[in-house]
């Protein structure tokens, strides 16, 4: 439902508490055109400055040069129109589940488009559903698992049904089951809603699996390295599509992109790049 | 060292068995819990029943009646009416110097919080504020204010104010980024991220400085009573010890005791319901 527009983004840290104001570049000219309703993943090694980009996606941050269009219009602060979902899932832990997923529906209602109160309910509940978790509307977040929480946080930034959803590492801090199980919820999502989705993540399978176009970062400054196009089947329909020769081939490849980048790094480098990550993480 | 490191297992072993023993014997772990923490206090008012009558003299025995001598005369006062007289007079003032120091402690703290800057320039006089013990001023409220309602309403609200503005400064302070940008992106302004988010997030550090608001609240008071009031705990004390009406000092501390042990137990509940969902 929305294109973005990528133009030559730069950003850049002012280091403080440094002797020397060294700025510190944590993305440089960076280019990218992420088509309506395509699945996008950004992977690359800390430091790279994705999370950066996603925060200036969001409009949580702004570039030190270059611009950011979704629709040709030029990102001016955050958006119910572009939903992001954290890493540490960022609940309202005072919330219960169906609250936290009607935050945004009720920013629309002050925003006067909005749903009345028992419509908001009932979006919840649906969405909640959505999601795969009936039952847990009135329970809070600390009564949920891990999986669960994200759960809810995906509900509850697609609740309101927002162009673009922004997924910062949604995945990252999850076991590896429950990480395939909201994969594929994910997925079926995306099929379902046709939502542009940016995913951020350093697992290479998980860009993979999930990506219609894969880019892959370098760090220091960020970069696109390259763009990969991936041209698999449904994932789901057929069986383990993760054991194909297809993925492992795509997998590899992007294995190797990051890895040169990687093995030309010296060790003083990659602390750099630590800092860096440190600086807007 | 080698029964460090058998220690070490042990604690290891006991960590891995806790929550086993915790979901199966709950009751009786806190049945078992409740006798072993009352024990104490059993065995303190049976050494204060017993050494006045066996083993101190005469003559010290009067300035150490025996519990149930005390608590005759508490029964009395409260038979009279008296007790509840100075009780209310005590709880009227801690509560009115309470409540104030609440209402515009925590107001006060969430706008010293939002403007870092007014935060930042204030804090260095409220540290000292602070760490001035409110009885040390005692004797400048009783020149400024007399020894009236007013200078024992502002004691109190001097004592509680601090505990409660630094909580809310600090919960305000305290509140991860991560819920603000969460909010920002569904959407909320300014005045909507603080009310929505800020505040609901320092909820749980806000109520334990209410909490120890109120634990000062009273303390302070019982000694600013003593010093000059004409009813009160406070005031209950030094006067029936320049009486010489021992049983009935004895009567009042214990009633002292007793209500600030109240007052906690009901904050504390208070703060944990206000607080339930931070227990992750």
């Amino acid at each position: 439902m929305s294109t973005i527009e990528i133009k030559n983004l730069s950003k850049k840290f002012q280091r403080t508490g440094a002797s020397d104001e060294t700025a510190v570049t944590a993305i440089e000219s960076l280019d990218l055109w992420i088509e309506d309703g395509e699945f996008y993943t950004l992977v690359g090694p800390s430091g790279c400055g994705k999370s950066t980009l996603l925060d200036i996606l969001a409009g949580l941050s702004t570039p030190s040069q270059g611009e950011m269009l979704v629709d040709g219009q030029p990102i001016a602060g955050p958006s119910l129109e572009r939903s992001v979902v954290f890493q540490q899932y960022a609940l309202f832990p005072w919330l219960t589940a169906a609250a936290n997923v009607q935050i945004g529906l009720e920013s629309q209602t002050r925003h006067g488009k909005g749903l009345g109160k028992v419509e908001r309910r009932a979006r919840a509940h649906e969405y909640l559903r959505l999601v795969g978790l009936e039952g847990v509307e009135d329970k809070y977040p600390h009564e949920l698992s891990g999986g669960m929480r994200q759960r809810v946080a995906i509900a509850r930034a697609l609740a309101h049904e927002p162009k673009v959803l922004l997924m910062d590492e949604p995945f990252a801090a999850l076991d590896a089951q429950t990480r395939e199980q909201l994969q594929d919820l994910l997925l079926d999502i995306w099929k379902r809603t046709k939502t542009t989705i940016v995913f951020i993540t350093h697992g290479i399978e998980e860009a993979v699996y999930l990506g219609q176009k894969v880019a892959v970062m370098s760090a220091k400054p960020g970069k696109i390295k390259e763009i990969v196009n991936i041209d698999l089947q449904d994932r789901q329909s057929v069986d383990d599509i993760r054991s194909t020769q297809q993925f492992g081939e795509y997998r590899h490849h992007i294995w190797n992109l990051l890895h040169s980048r990687a093995a030309q790094e010296s060790p003083a480098q990659f602390e750099k790049t630590l800092i860096t990550s440190g600086a807007h993480a | 060292m080698s029964t460090l490191t058998l220690e070490e297992q042990q604690i290891s072993l006991e960590r891995s068995v806790a929550p086993a023993k915790y979901s199966t014997g709950r009751l009786g772990k806190t049945l078992r819990k409740t006798l072993y923490s009352s024990g104490a206090i059993i065995g303190f008012l049976l050494v204060w029943e017993l050494v006045p009558q066996f083993v101190l003299e005469p003559a010290s025995k009067v300035f150490l009646p025996p519990l149930h001598e005390v608590l005759q005369q508490l029964w009395k006062m409260i038979i009279s009416g008296d007790l509840l007289t100075h009780v209310s007079a005590s709880l009227g003032r801690s509560a009115i110097g309470f409540l104030l120091a609440v209402v515009i402690g925590v107001p006060v703290g969430l706008v010293v919080a939002w403007f870092s800057k007014v935060g930042d320039f204030l804090n260095p006089l409220l540290e000292v504020f602070r760490n001035t013990a409110a009885l040390a001023l005692l004797p400048v409220f009783t020149l400024l204010l007399g020894i009236g309602e007013l200078s024992k309403v502002s004691i109190v609200l001097y004592a509680a104010f601090f505990p409660v503005l630094l909580n809310t400064i600090l919960g305000a302070r305290s509140v991860d980024p991560l819920l603000i940008r969460a909010g920002r992106t569904l959407g909320l302004n300014n005045f909507e991220i603080f009310s929505k988010v800020v505040l609901p997030a320092s909820v749980p550090i806000i109520f334990t400085g209410i909490r120890m608001a109120g634990t000062s609240a009273v303390l302070v008071l019982i000694a600013a009573e003593m010093i000059g009031a004409k009813a009160g705990l406070g005031y209950l004390i030094t006067n029936s010890q320049a009486s010489f009406l021992i049983p009935k000092m004895y009567a009042a501390i214990l009633t002292v005791a007793v209500l600030g042990f109240v007052v906690n137990a009901a904050l504390v509940a208070l703060e944990r319901h206000f607080s339930r969902w931070a227990r992750a």
